[in-house]
């Protein structure tokens, strides 16, 4: 019996079909990521303002005058402090909580669902919601410490009857990392449990035959297989963090002085907002040989962690 | 005879332009900002489809938060298309090269109301290439708010009129009935106004007449100096953490003595609660040893960019001259908000400041904004406010050089060195750029 001929069909060839499939990944890539970026680089190397588009070069003259501006130099800082010290929060947490997410328990999936609700929000919707809580004047959290006499009169955290999240220096700096960790750490917790989800599970039986108990299993063998996931979610949070703007626009607009006033904002607040586009995407692009050399460290580690 | 010949420079000066276009086919479009006062938009998007309707011409307005203003006109710019007209609040004078210049508008305004109020001009013209890059119809005064009952009760009974008597005033109030000054600290538009005020009414000032930087003078140094003791004693942390709309909260929730806002926060209050209002006074600009200035609160400020060609364009510059004529219509539904620019168009406006349309109590509660023209002056006051002054307000540098001092982290004298060394660089890229005068 003969086969059954159906005939050329095009998208029977696998290099077309593989080409097709990639297409709208690529445009993505090209249209909405590279081009902003060399869009940037033109800028950046160009005299362009908000009302003058015309890309007439001047070399390294941005960069340089960024790199003497005393404000960008404490603004460069502030971002990566507050990069590494919430990445160090975030993948604490996400790992305590990527463990608990994939035990068996009652009401797991209403908790999954309630734990992604702040990465799932839309973060100015989100951020709003927080100014409100942290407010200088009516902050929800202050009420409660007030009701709970910790703040007023004799209260043991202060006299006063705001503690002021967004105005004291140490607290909007602390305020504006909670708020960021709160934002980041469901992604995180998403990406490892998928990574512990994928554990081979005769790995595991192997294990506990073994006779290893909670800690061992996760310290020992766990954690290890999920190292190279884990160092792509601190990617992802760590490139998301570098370049975010919102929390710190809705929250503090970078106060109270400079002290939460971050890469992005400070960007957007020459280049937009003070018309000196030019400045602006040079402030922008100082963050690009950082992060580039740290994804290329951080991909090198999760790639040697895979071959191990 | 007089309205007759306006009328007929009207004529002359469009009939040009608009000859030739088809009226039908041409369409406008507005972007401008969802306006504080509801009332305002309301009146405005009703006006804008009679005059429409009138013109033959297709009118469409959009409404977005103020805080969008600029980058949706960089972006419309950069695109080479969006709308006709772009109102903005603040100085464009960063965007003069992609806007048109509104010199025949200006002159024709000029010819038919007269002066027009300083704060506008230096908001709208830049001298160093000679250029009306915009179009004011609109200025918003910024006086101060005052608690009467607590200011009668510490001797201030009409409230305070000089820098002096907001510290001594203030700082008493506060002590005794622990209610706060509030002048903002923080990287925010009422912070960049309200201590601004304070060092032009001690004599300081950014930049001078010709574009220089003076910041580092002994005067802002005591401006500042003065600014962080009333910080210190009569005001709480709360400045340092300021948004636009912390004036209005406090000052509804009677948690704060002294404000300087426009007068929406009071408007607001008015509707809340009537008795409160009442108990609301204003005063002018604070008298300083060197005079009593403050700046306009914000300005409404039209521009058409250069996309915008051929019977569009004599369209929008129609609408704008028409809306400057109706503007007795966009002072009284904005509910005083908005303050002519051309004195002349507003012939009621005095009588109104005696006897409030809007219901005060008592109705001339804002007879001290008569002054106004004398007080209330631009951010780049004595100079004009050029493209470097907008960049030297967006980064908050003056607010967060009075914080640092009030917070103790550096003496006045350092904060405003290094506050001027920043500011000379900005000067200095856009006398580069040839948008800034002075330097020699």
């Amino acid at each position: 019996m003969g086969r059954l001929s159906l005939g050329s069909f095009p998208l029977d060839n696998r290099r077309l079909i593989g080409a097709l499939f990639l297409t709208p990944a690529l445009l993505y890539i090209v249209l909405l990521v590279g081009f902003p970026f060399i869009l940037s680089i033109a800028f950046g190397f160009s005299d362009v303002t908000v009302g003058n588009t015309d890309l007439s070069f001047v070399g390294f003259r941005n960069f340089l005058a960024v790199w003497e501006n005393d404000i960008f130099r404490q603004v460069f800082e502030t971002t990566i402090r507050f990069t590494l010290i919430s990445q160090v929060f975030i993948l604490i947490f996400a790992n305590i909580l990527a463990v608990i997410f994939t035990q068996d328990f009652t009401g797991k999936w209403f908790a999954r669902f309630i734990f992604i609700l702040p990465w799932a929000t839309p973060v100015s919707l989100a951020m709003i919601g927080w100014l409100w809580m942290l407010d200088t004047k009516y902050s929800s959290i202050d009420y409660l410490l007030l009701q709970l006499g910790l703040l007023g009169r004799g209260g043991l955290l202060s006299d006063n009857r705001n503690l002021f999240w967004l105005a004291a220096p140490d607290l909007a700096q602390i305020s504006v990392i909670f708020v960021q960790v709160w934002r980041m750490t469901p992604l995180a917790t998403v990406i490892l449990m998928a990574g512990l989800s994928s554990i081979p599970t005769d790995i595991l039986d192997q294990a506990e035959v073994d006779g290893s108990r909670f800690m061992r299993t996760l310290l020992q063998i766990k954690l290890p297989l999920i190292l190279p996931i884990m160092v792509i979610a601190l990617l992802f949070s760590m490139i998301t963090m570098f370049g975010d703007m919102t929390v710190v626009y809705v929250l503090t607009r970078g106060g109270p002085v400079d002290y939460t006033r971050v890469l992005g904002l400070y960007s957007f607040q020459v280049g937009i907002e003070g018309g000196n586009l030019a400045q602006g995407a040079a402030i922008s692009l100082f963050a690009f040989p950082l992060l580039l050399a740290m994804a290329i460290f951080m991909l090198r580690t999760a790639s040697r962690a895979e071959v191990r | 005879m007089k309205g007759m010949i306006r009328i007929l420079l009207v004529f002359c000066i469009f009939g040009t332009l608009v000859f030739g276009m088809s009226a039908q086919d041409t369409e406008i479009s507005l972007l401008q900002w969802s306006h504080f006062v509801p009332r305002y938009d309301e009146w405005f998007d009703a006006y804008a489809a009679e005059w429409g309707a009138e013109n033959g011409i297709g009118v469409t307005v959009d409404h977005v938060n103020f805080t969008e203003l600029f980058s949706t006109l960089a972006a419309e710019i950069d695109a080479g298309d969006g709308h006709s007209i772009v109102e903005v609040l603040f100085s464009p004078a960063s965007f003069i090269d992609g806007l048109h210049d509104l010199r025949d508008i200006n002159e024709a305004a000029a010819e038919m109301y007269g002066e027009r109020a300083s704060t506008c001009e230096a908001a709208s013209y830049l001298p160093v290439t000679d250029t009306w890059y915009a179009f004011a119809h609109g200025y918003v005064p910024d006086p101060g708010d005052y608690d009467i009952a607590l200011w009668t009760e510490a001797g201030y009974p009409n409230g305070p009129r000089t820098y002096d008597d907001l510290l001594e005033g203030g700082r008493a109030i506060y002590e005794t009935a622990g209610i706060p000054v509030g002048i903002g600290m923080s990287p925010e538009l009422d912070s960049r106004m309200a201590t601004r005020a304070a060092i032009w009414s001690f004599g300081g000032s950014i930049q001078d007449e010709n574009e220089n930087v003076v910041l580092n003078s002994d005067e802002t140094i005591a401006a500042v100096k003065y600014l962080a003791q009333l910080q210190n004693e009569a005001m709480t942390d709360e400045v340092f953490g300021w948004t636009a709309a912390s004036n209005n909260q406090g000052l509804i929730a009677g948690e704060l003595s002294y404000i300087l806002n426009s007068n929406s926060a009071y408007r607001s209050l008015q509707k809340i609660d009537a008795a409160a209002a009442a108990n609301i006074g204003f005063t002018p600009a604070l008298e300083g040893p060197a005079g009593a200035y403050a700046s306009s609160h914000v300005w409404q400020i039209y521009v058409i960019p250069n996309y915008v060609e051929g019977a569009e364009l004599a369209a929008a510059k129609q609408f704008i001259l028409d809306h400057t004529a109706s503007y007795s219509d966009a002072t009284y539904h904005s509910e005083l908000y908005n303050f002519p620019c051309y004195a002349s168009a507003v012939p009621e406006l005095d009588g109104w400041l005696e006897a409030d349309p809007w219901g005060s109590e008592p109705p001339n509660k804002f007879e001290v904004l008569k002054t106004v023209n004398d007080w209330s002056v631009h951010l780049g006051f004595p100079g004009v406010t050029n493209p470097a002054v907008s960049q030297v307000f967006a980064e908050s540098i003056i607010p967060n050089m009075v914080a640092q001092v009030a917070l103790g982290e550096m003496n006045a004298e350092d904060a405003v060195a290094q506050a001027h060394e920043r500011i000379e660089e900005i000067f200095n890229e856009w006398r580069a750029r040839g948008l800034v005068g002075g330097g020699e």
